[in-house]
């Protein structure tokens, strides 16, 4: 196999931004994405472009528009959608692209501009799309799905309301250093244990936002380009993974899910970080810093155990004891994490790679993860669709 | 089985969800009798890896469950949800039948304080808003047994 290196990450910050185009944004996470590998435009060979599901048929071809941007070559440009592990799927892609042999230098991008508020039904044919039938029928936004889950996580191993604050707590201290954070205010557990009951049990600051954002990373084996990058990050693996029949998850859009389970929760997110763990043959204990998806509290604690970072119920001592802090055992969401940059669909898979490579090669300041070496990061789509990816220098 | 009917000025919001029967409002499923799979709703098939999906039969599920889940909502749903008024708070269960499927719903409870996990519950409807034809267009939901 390849070694393949992740030799340009760039990002727009992420917010919202009305009054700017998929294709302005996606052009600055390009544009750094290129700056940073000390990159020129005809020296990538592939692109691969999240599909932007908001923008009509331009955000369907969304890697076309972007491509316009910097100037037609001719290269294969693939537009993929996985809903939230859209940018695991192009980087997946990217990955597979250069390690067949096909290209040495391929570019995976994300981008998204989000509707204001809750993310609603798409179509209106409830025999053909479930998320007819759960707007229409029962009224239940994606937090609906987390919180149900999340009632049975705190009947079951005693997660308590502080717990699930206390995420909110820890992560606003790194967004608050993070200067491409939407958010960047620091929590107290009071201010949040008192902010909006939401989706009860969950309130107001435990869940993420949408935001607008983009994110661009172009992998490399071409020894030249390699050469050029600054601290350039191996690939150990990228994978992606689907669920496994007989998962418990009320999974978002569904509205049922088998009573006995024959498979784990999450299964999606346990099949992608296993095929991870056995191609990279790098297990958890190895890993320094994680980026999992906080789409709410319930995430944060629940992907620690789908992962295998600790055993069923363990999360809530885990988080208690400090040991998933910068400094603790493993620095989970050292960025800020969903929590303080919200869900931009299409690009925050690709942002989560960037964030932990840029902890990597130690670029993060005053939350730095000391002797990093290490990095995962872990997306949760939609339907049952889950990608990893694990890096090291 | 027979498509859902209109009953007593009642019309499903959508059709094929769930059926009145005599003992109550059950649950319109399918079950797979090779590999014993329940999916719903019947027309979104499931099975089990290998199956050779021969023999799916429509069933109404129980009309009585046990809670496995709750959440109250404290903000009103956007469209495409569609009530005569604002209903906030409402509740939404996960109930756990005993086909061994479980079905999420709007759960009716005047206290939505005192909902708790294991608690027996059975389908009934719930009246979304009239529309222009005077009929009341309803829903599934679950209501807590005493």
């Amino acid at each position: 196999m390849r070694e393949i290196s992740i030799v340009g990450a760039g990002l727009h910050p992420w917010g919202k931004f009305k009054d700017k185009t998929f294709i302005e944004i996606g052009t600055v996470a390009i544009e750094n994405a290129l700056k940073d590998g000390h990159i020129e435009w005809k020296d990538i060979q592939a692109i691969f472009s999240g599909i932007y599901i908001y923008g009509g048929n331009a955000g369907h071809l969304s890697g076309q528009y972007l491509e316009s941007v910097f100037g037609e070559t001719g290269v294969p440009v693939v537009n993929v959608y996985n809903a939230c592990a859209t940018g695991s799927a192009a980087l997946r892609m990217a990955y597979n692209s250069i390690a067949a042999g096909e290209v040495d230098t391929a570019l995976a991008v994300g981008v998204d501009i989000s509707p204001e508020g809750f993310l609603s039904a798409k179509s209106d044919n409830p025999r053909q799309d479930r998320d007819v039938l759960r707007w229409r029928m029962s009224g239940m936004p994606n937090p609906v799905y987390w919180a149900l889950e999340c009632r049975k996580r705190m009947a079951k191993y005693g997660t308590t309301d502080e717990d699930l604050a206390r995420v909110k707590v820890v992560l606003s201290q790194y967004g608050a250093k993070n200067p491409n954070a939407r958010y960047k205010k620091v929590y107290t557990l009071e201010e949040v244990l008192n902010s909006l009951m939401v989706c009860d049990p969950l309130r107001l600051y435990e869940l993420c936002a949408t935001s607008d954002g983009a994110a661009a990373v172009i992998l490399s084996a071409s020894p030249g380009t390699i050469a050029k990058a600054d601290k350039p990050v191996k690939i150990a693996a990228t994978t992606m993974g689907s669920a496994i029949y007989g998962d418990p998850t009320i999974r978002i859009s569904a509205l049922s899910a088998p009573a006995k389970a024959e498979a784990p929760l999450l299964s999606e997110s346990y099949s992608a970080s296993r095929q991870a763990y056995e191609k990279s043959g790098i297990g958890p204990d190895d890993i320094d810093v994680l980026e999992l998806p906080d789409n709410s509290s319930w995430h944060y604690l629940q992907y620690l155990e789908t992962c295998g970072f600790c055993g069923e119920g363990e999360a809530d001592r885990m988080l208690r004891e400090g040991q998933t802090q910068i400094g603790g055992k493993l620095a989970v969401c050292p960025s800020g994490g969903f929590s303080s940059f919200g869900e931009a669909i299409g690009a925050q898979a690709v942002w989560q790679v960037v964030e932990a490579s840029n902890q990597l090669r130690g670029r993060c300041g005053e939350r730095q993860v000391p002797n990093a070496r290490i990095a995962m990061t872990q997306t949760y789509g939609l339907m049952g669709n889950s990608g990893t990816t694990i890096m090291k220098v | 089985m027979e498509k859902t009917e209109v009953r007593e000025g009642k019309v499903p919001a959508l059709p094929d969800l769930f059926d009145w029967a005599e003992d109550g409002v059950r649950i319109r499923s399918a079950k797979c009798n090779s590999c014993g799979t329940y999916f719903f709703p019947e027309y979104h098939a499931q099975h089990r890896p290998g199956c050779s999906r021969e023999g799916v039969e429509k069933v109404l599920l129980n009309n009585k469950g046990k809670l496995a889940s709750y959440t109250v909502q404290h903000y009103m749903c956007p469209p495409p949800f569609k009530t005569s008024g604002n209903i906030t708070p409402y509740g939404i269960g996960l109930v756990e039948f005993p086909e061994g499927i479980q079905i999420a719903g709007l759960i009716m409870e005047s206290n939505l304080d005192a909902l708790k996990i294991g608690q027996s519950v059975e389908t009934i409807t719930y009246t979304l808003y009239r529309n222009d034809e005077g009929q009341d267009v309803v829903t599934w939901a679950f209501r807590v047994l005493n």
